[in-house]
């Protein structure tokens, strides 16, 4: 999505990226970017609370109005939970049995074969219908 | 937590934002994957005032989502990843109506977060109600659903400018990109 925000910019099309992701969003670099440091999947608000998705779209287009240059991230000031240690589970090795790691790799390589037949024949009809 | 912690009040050790690039390179790298992902990187990023006020202009709505497609498997709330349930070409819908949008395709937190409320990663009923009070000039016709491709290649070369011009086809002025 990054990718597609420098694109849109470089092309005159000012953006605003909604992400969870600081890290990833800023190491490829995009023009503005609203952090809300919520679980993945949350980049427009809270579930099930009205209030936080209007808070977090009406910050999103502050910082699409104002910021005065490249790479302004600003942060939500939500929180998820009060007790922050959500944040030690998302692909948190230390956090894994072995075995758990073994049933992760064979459940990765099963999606991993699904993905790669999905690809070819999307692009393959895709190329049919041009 | 420490007693000066307690004493300054400070948060705790763990709650900062998700350093995701080192949890995924050392996650993989553990399952036995030994050449890590390059992301993209950049050392500048591009940057186009907007040319009017946003009261004025027309917002394009970009999302990684995917339309809800029965015959794909579990798609949620609450399901596994779900790589049969992505897609690798742009598409387009219309945001007149609502769409039901599902991220079973996307590496979002499991755990902790179950997709049971499409508008936490489509703020699409958010910006109809900010159109209507004024604050933003409209809604392109069509919101624009981006594939989450591995190949950079494709990302750079057919998705960013396919979008581009879809969006310059429908007259948005700015665009509104939700990762997942």
């Amino acid at each position: 999505m990054s990718l597609i925000a420098r694109h849109l910019e470089e092309n005159g099309i000012p953006t605003i990226v909604m992400g969870c992701a600081k890290d990833i969003v800023e190491h490829v670099g995009v023009p503005r970017f609203l952090f809300s440091d919520f679980p993945l999947g949350n980049a427009a608000g809270k579930p099930n609370d009205v209030e936080s998705q209007a808070l977090t779209m009406e910050l999103a287009l502050q910082v699409l109005e104002s910021a005065i240059g490249p790479r302004t991230t600003v942060q939500s000031p939500q929180c998820w939970t009060e007790d922050a240690s959500w944040k030690l589970d998302f692909s948190n090795i230390e956090q894994l049995s072995e075995e758990e790691i073994a049933r992760r790799k064979a459940e990765f390589d099963r999606n991993k074969q699904i993905a790669k037949e999905r690809r070819e024949r999307d692009i393959k009809s895709a190329a049919a219908a041009e | 937590m420490s007693e000066a912690d307690e004493e300054f009040g400070f948060a705790e050790p763990y709650d900062l934002p998700i350093p995701y690039l080192h949890r995924i390179r050392t996650y993989y790298q553990t399952l036995g994957y030994g050449k890590p992902y390059r992301w993209a990187q950049y050392r500048d990023a591009p940057f186009t005032p907007l040319k009017k006020p946003l009261a004025e202009s027309r917002v394009a709505l970009v999302t990684t989502a995917a339309p809800y497609q029965p015959d794909k498997g579990d798609q949620g709330p609450g399901a596994a990843y779900n790589s049969a349930a992505k897609f690798y070409t742009v598409y387009t819908d219309s945001t007149e109506s609502d769409p039901d949008l599902r991220v079973s395709h996307i590496g979002i937190d499991r755990k902790h977060t179950t997709a049971e409320d499409m508008r936490t990663w489509f703020p699409l009923r958010q910006l109809k109600r900010l159109a209507d009070e004024g604050v933003i000039g409209g809604i392109t016709e069509r919101f624009y659903g981006a594939p989450t491709n591995r190949s950079q290649k494709r990302t750079l070369e057919v998705d960013c400018p396919e979008i581009h011009d879809r969006i310059r086809e429908d007259g948005g002025d700015v665009a509104v990109i939700v990762a997942n």
